[in-house]
């Protein structure tokens, strides 16, 4: 009850941040470009056959949804990481430890505040994403499931490893963090081979312990047409999800006893 | 004996500079206890180390040695937590919330029932004369709104103890009033508090015991009547005071002051016997003679060097 108690405060902390409404004004206007670039794109291409149209305006639309899915990384790492950090530079945290809360109770609390802002944001994502298919005259084929519950899996990953550092650094350092982590997750590729044997470990070393969210892009569910619809299976799916939720909570345990032993005061 | 509500056992705690650098010592050796029902005030100058001793307290800050017990648990135990009311120095809020969201929030996590707070957070809020402020937001509020509010939440959930940082901070002289009202119903409930203060005159009215620490050390340690009757100057009060002996008064640091029952001559204890052995031998009657209780402010001063408190 009290990590419920502490997550509605945070979301609600969060619907009154400035940065985020600023957020929320720039991913409308975004959203309203790219649905005049959809609409103009469509007219342009009104004599193709509809199987290119069909894949058009998928891609299109994957792409949108690769950029709203990447902001969504960037606000659920600065979400996180300002969370915690505004806490302590106010000094709230003090009269809100002195009740009778754990210090886990208090992360898990604003974790779950920020996987709230994220399930709100998922859900404009997927509005969004049906949105500009019924608009490019397309249905996507993948299950709603799917890009609900990857994106949140995701960003529970980009939160959690936030929050494991903003209990270390400053909060402009562990969101730079989490971003510069991301990418590196990306760049490294299990694929490739170097001739260079340290490279190639490092390499599997890097694979290994950086999260692989790749695994968890519902962007390759957006191209998929009839023709080309691959079933994946339960199992896939559930792999891909248990190692999100997996890498999340070794990253929450983590900042849980990082945080227990931290002296709390306002900074 | 009774439990002390608060032991502190030969406390230390220093701080780094970040990267390895220069250690600073914020507490040595510091001992005190509070007892169950008492008011206690915690005073030092400024960075004398009671906000680290706060701090350790409340199980914000690890002591480096030592040992600290608060209701009998480990400080910053749950179950020493759900019967301690904190109020810390500038109590912080969140500016969004109104005062009545504020307190529910509080109440929720000092596990309140809702219905239970709901009757609660109207009275406590009147209590501290915020009626009729319940639905402003708190950043609206004055400076010594915000204290009442932070008095208020301290008081949710009925708490055995009370930590109070700078209580009165920010209040006007009839706000202090009311909080040192309220401090001395508390303690009439049976209440222990611990307050740090700089308005010395009002902690020696509602006081029992006094804790002064200065540079991170305790020097002074007792209950009020204690310590301020362990004054150096005793009054001596006589009948007649011959004029010939008022030259050597003068010489003896004595002040004296003539009423209707007599001469009153406050003078160091040194000279006491002298004073009385020489108005007997002058044919005057030694009334009585009484230790000078000294004021808080005047211990306080002689204590930490003139330093001022905070």
């Amino acid at each position: 009850m009290k990590i419920v108690t502490i997550a509605l405060n945070t979301f609600s902390s969060f619907l009154r941040d400035k940065l985020i409404i600023l957020f929320g004004i720039l991913f409308a206007c975004v959203v309203l470009l790219m649905m005049t670039s959809l609409l103009g794109m469509k007219a342009l291409n009104s004599g193709a056959n509809a199987h290119q149209m069909q894949s058009y305006v998928l891609s299109f639309v994957a792409a949108i949804m690769s950029l709203v899915s990447g902001c969504g990384s960037l606000l659920a790492a600065w979400a996180a990481a300002d969370t915690v950090a505004s806490e302590m530079k106010s000094g709230t945290i003090l009269a809100v430890m002195a009740r009778p809360v754990h210090r886990w109770e208090f992360l898990a609390g604003k974790f779950l505040g920020v996987m709230l802002l994220m399930a709100v944001y998922v859900a404009m994502m997927f509005a969004l994403s049906y949105l500009l298919a019924w608009m490019g005259g397309e249905t996507i084929q993948a299950s709603p499931w799917v890009l609900l519950v990857y994106p949140l899996v995701r960003y529970a990953i980009y939160g959690a490893m936030a929050m494991l550092l903003v209990t270390v650094i400053h909060p402009v350092l562990a969101f730079a963090a989490v971003m510069a982590i991301s990418v590196a997750a990306n760049v490294v590729d299990p694929a490739q081979h170097y001739s260079n044997m340290f490279w190639t470990w490092v390499r599997n070393v890097l694979y290994v312990v950086l999260p692989s969210t790749a695994l968890l892009s519902e962007e390759k569910f957006l191209v998929i047409t009839h023709a080309t619809l691959k079933k994946t299976s339960w199992i896939e799916h559930l792999t891909v999800i248990a190692y999100g939720l997996d890498y999340a909570l070794v990253c929450l345990l983590l900042a849980m006893w990082s945080f227990h032993s931290r002296t709390l005061k306002r900074d | 004996m009774a439990t002390p509500a608060i032991e502190f056992l030969a406390v230390t705690k220093t701080y780094r500079k970040p990267l390895g650098g220069q250690l600073i010592p914020a507490l040595s050796d510091v001992s005190f206890s509070v007892l169950p029902g008492e008011v206690c005030a915690f005073l030092g100058p400024n960075g004398a180390g009671k906000t680290t001793s706060i701090s350790i307290l409340m199980g914000f800050l690890r002591a480096d040695s030592g040992e600290i017990r608060v209701l009998d648990f480990a400080p910053g135990d749950v179950r020493a937590k759900q019967h301690i009311g904190f109020l810390p120095e500038n109590f912080a809020f969140y500016k969004y919330l109104t005062a009545s969201k504020l307190m529910k929030f509080h109440a929720a996590l000092a596990g309140v029932k809702a219905p239970v707070a709901d009757r609660l957070v109207p009275e406590l809020l009147n209590q501290v004369k915020l009626s009729g402020y319940e639905k402003l937001k708190i950043a609206k509020y004055s400076c010594g709104m915000v204290q009442r509010l932070g008095i208020a939440q301290a008081l949710l959930g009925d708490p055995q103890l009370l930590i109070l940082d700078e209580p009165t901070s920010g209040l006007d002289p009839a706000g202090r009033k009311d909080v040192r009202d309220l401090i001395l119903s508390l303690k009439r409930a049976g209440k222990t508090i611990f307050l740090s203060s700089h308005i010395l005159s009002e902690v020696e009215q509602i006081c029992d015991r006094v804790v002064i620490v200065d540079r991170g050390r305790l020097l002074r340690t007792g209950t009020v009547d204690e310590l301020l009757t362990a004054g150096d100057r005793v009054e001596v009060l006589t009948n007649l005071l011959p004029e010939t002996l008022e030259p050597n008064l003068a010489e003896w640091g004595a002040i004296f002051e003539r009423d209707a029952h007599g001469v009153r001559i406050s003078i160091p204890v040194a000279y006491k016997r002298q004073l009385a052995e020489t108005l007997w031998a002058e044919g005057s009657d030694v009334i009585s003679i009484t230790p000078v209780r000294s004021s808080l402010e005047d211990l306080f001063l002689k204590v930490v060097g003139g330093g001022q408190p905070s």
